[in-house]
């Protein structure tokens, strides 16, 4: 295969990149949701699962607000992944926002004003609305980007129904949506014109026999008729937080693309609580509250605490969820200590789930459920050995070496990896333990040792 | 077949009316709350702009949607369009005359036996189509729906001519009558004049006087 060749094809599907945890896709339990030992890419934590399954149950029922749970555990037990979980069986219906503590420190906007925003993009309204929609099959689409590598983007697309034929013109921002759903040639598709939004109905049947094999979840659907432009009735779920910025005056509907929204009045959440309540009441729409997920709560500040003490007892706040590796430390911002960092009287308001260390055999799974993913075939003892490696330092390091060794063993041009790839990576790369070890060792040669001997002038600078 | 209705919402509407240079501008609110401003030639008393206030349902900006007249264009939001039609795509504009509806489709270089015209009365609505499938509209006359009437096919005549299609629907006799009976509320409705004239020989005293 010629270079020119193995471009073209990276270009038509970009690689898929694989997150820390993109091999999640549930909490892996059953109809009585009791946790499958190995499941959705879940394994162990079976106790946690289940409480998480009870929380997802609850969000879907969706009467109980202001309710907050806390995920606690050591570092790398799965808080994390049973959130993602939790987000994944909640479906794309009900809104889940995920943030760190640490993002709501920003010089642009207050810390509270950024925990509003969070909580109202965790509530959904369904409504229903009459839009300008673009439907139609895509005949043609071309995407240039500008020849220095930065910049605007220029796009074409082609869409044609059963009767008409229309060039379009691509902004920016609508380019992106198409580059994410990945909609090529044959595909028919939706455009909301206020919003941008680009939603893939399906292949084309006349496109049906362009290749030998499609994915099962592939659907046909027949070429639209009519106008391509067209008024439809759809019914959507918005945050809260979308309707906010479309009715805060100096923002407009441009804002929410560009993201800086700044700070929004309070007297415009009132209205829109008030104008939803009211359209609820007329049965237009349908309040549907999801989940704010507040991972490393910990950085979270004694004000952020106080603000979420009351924020939770409106009944327009969603269902909270919060993750922390923290025992008993200093709340931020204080000079108090409570359990995981948070204020007594929060906890109380929490039910918490509890995440265990994973027990050699979870390992195991977990490991060879990450090789999948990260599409590596691993040798049976190297397995092994990795998962040795794995309760000795840690799961995190051992899931690093997964792909490092993938790539030793295909240097040798071997088909799979054995134990001496990932014994050579692990010779190459050291983890935290070995590192700190070397540290103490050789202290004395790196830079700064002298300052740092004197421990108690250290301790002097810090208490001033 | 009448008009009563429409001309029954336009008396009872709340009006307010300004004269800017040559043209006559109407401002109409009408009970369920709707809002309209038309736009009437001084020189020949036809109708040539007309808009409605249409509210997002998620709240925000209120905009106005053209029936007839150019489209608004915005100066500063050119850069960050979603989504829009190429230049060189077919362009719909319509125009009323005195005796006429007249669209015009710019941008249609096919040849004339390309194209059909049909009315539709059900939809009441006249459908443009294109044999090689590369156009098709279906054009809305409110005008009709107004004094209830169906398009029908006799009054159309469609003439293609440098790259544009024009279709000219000859308006029946019922819609020239409430054209008429809606001048004639009209004329009661008080006007205030912007009269450039008026402006500049008031700052010609003004400035005399000084």
């Amino acid at each position: 295969m010629t270079d020119a060749e193995k471009l073209e094809i990276r270009d038509i599907t970009r690689i898929e990149r694989i997150g820390a945890h993109s091999h999640i896709r549930g909490l892996g339990l059953d109809d009585v949701l009791e946790a499958r030992n190995v499941s959705q890419g879940m394994v162990g934590q079976k106790d946690a699962r289940r409480a998480a399954g009870i929380v997802v149950n609850m969000v879907k029922e969706g009467k109980i607000a202001g309710r907050c749970i806390l995920l606690a555990g050591e570092p790398s037990t799965g808080k994390t992944a049973i959130a993602v979980g939790m987000a994944q069986a909640l479906g794309t219906e009900s809104p889940f926002t995920s943030m760190s503590g640490s993002e709501i420190y920003s010089l642009e906007m207050s810390k509270t004003e950024a925990l509003a925003q969070a909580l109202r993009k965790s509530i959904g309204v369904r409504i229903k609305e009459e839009t300008e929609i673009i439907e139609g099959e895509v005949v043609e689409i071309q995407i240039d980007r500008p020849a220095t590598g930065t910049g605007q983007k220029i796009g074409k697309v082609t869409l044609k129904t059963t009767e008409m034929e229309t060039n379009y013109d691509l902004g920016n921002k609508i380019i992106e949506c198409f580059m994410k759903e990945k909609i090529q040639a044959g595909d028919v598709i939706t455009i909301d014109k206020a919003s941008g939004k680009v939603t893939k109905l399906g292949r084309s049947f006349t496109r049906a026999r362009d290749y030998d094999a499609t994915g099962a979840q592939t659907r046909f659907v027949q070429c639209p008729e009519g106008e391509l432009q067209k008024r439809k009735e759809v019914v959507h779920t918005v945050t809260l937080h979308e309707i906010d910025v479309i009715n805060s005056r100096t923002h407009g509907f441009l804002a929410l693309f560009s993201g800086d929204t700044g700070e929004i009045k309070q007297e415009v959440r009132d209205q829109i609580n008030n104008k939803v309540m009211e359209w609820r009441e007329e049965g237009k729409a349908e309040i549907n509250p999801g989940v704010l997920f507040l991972d490393e709560a910990h950085m979270l500040d004694i004000e952020c605490f106080s603000y979420l003490n009351r924020a939770l007892e409106s009944d327009m706040a969603p269902i909270v969820v919060m993750a922390t590796n923290r025992g008993i430390t200093k709340i931020r911002g204080t000079n108090y200590r409570s359990p995981h960092g948070i204020p007594i009287d929060l906890l109380d308001r929490m039910i918490i789930i509890r995440t265990v260390p994973y027990t050699e055999k979870e390992i195991k799974e977990i490991l060879k459920i990450r090789c999948e993913e990260e599409d590596c075939t691993m040798n049976a003892d190297a397995l092994t050995v990795l998962t040795r490696i794995a309760t000795e330092t840690s799961l995190r390091y051992a899931i690093q070496l997964i792909t490092t060794s993938n790539l030793v063993s295909r240097r040798r041009k071997a088909s799979e990896v054995l134990v001496e790839d990932v014994k050579k990576v692990y010779s190459l790369f050291l983890d935290e333990g070995r590192s700190s070890r070397i540290l103490k060792e050789f202290q004395d040669e790196f830079m700064f040792s002298e300052v740092l001997d004197d421990k108690s002038t250290a301790m002097d600078c810090d208490d001033h | 077949m009448s008009f009563t209705n429409w001309l029954n919402k336009i008396k009872t509407a709340e009006k307010s009316s300004v004269i800017n240079r040559r043209n006559r501008r109407v401002h109409y609110k009408f009970h369920d709350g709707q809002e309209m401003t038309e736009e009437y030639s001084m020189d020949t008393g036809v109708l040539q702009r007309r808009v409605w206030k249409r509210e997002n349902t998620l709240g925000g900006e209120p905009y106005w949607e053209v029936e007839l007249g150019e489209k608004m264009r915005s100066l500063n939001n050119e850069d960050k369009f979603i989504l829009q039609k190429a230049v060189t795509e077919p362009v719909l504009t319509k125009r009323l005359t005195k005796n006429n509806l007249e669209w015009r489709i710019r941008n249609l270089p096919y040849p004339f036996e390309t194209y059909s015209v049909t009315a539709t009365p059900e939809e009441c609505c006249i459908t443009v189509r294109t044999t090689n499938k590369k156009y098709f509209k279906k054009i809305q006359i409110p005008e009709l729906a107004r004094c209830e009437l169906k398009p029908n096919q006799q009054s159309i005549s469609v003439q293609h001519q440098h790259n544009t299609l024009i279709i000219t629907y000859k308006k029946p006799q019922l819609l020239l009558e409430m054209e008429k009976e809606v001048l004639i509320v009209l004329q009661s409705v008080d006007t205030e004049a912007d009269d450039y004239d008026k402006c500049t020989s008031l700052l010609k005293e003004l400035m005399e006087k000084q």
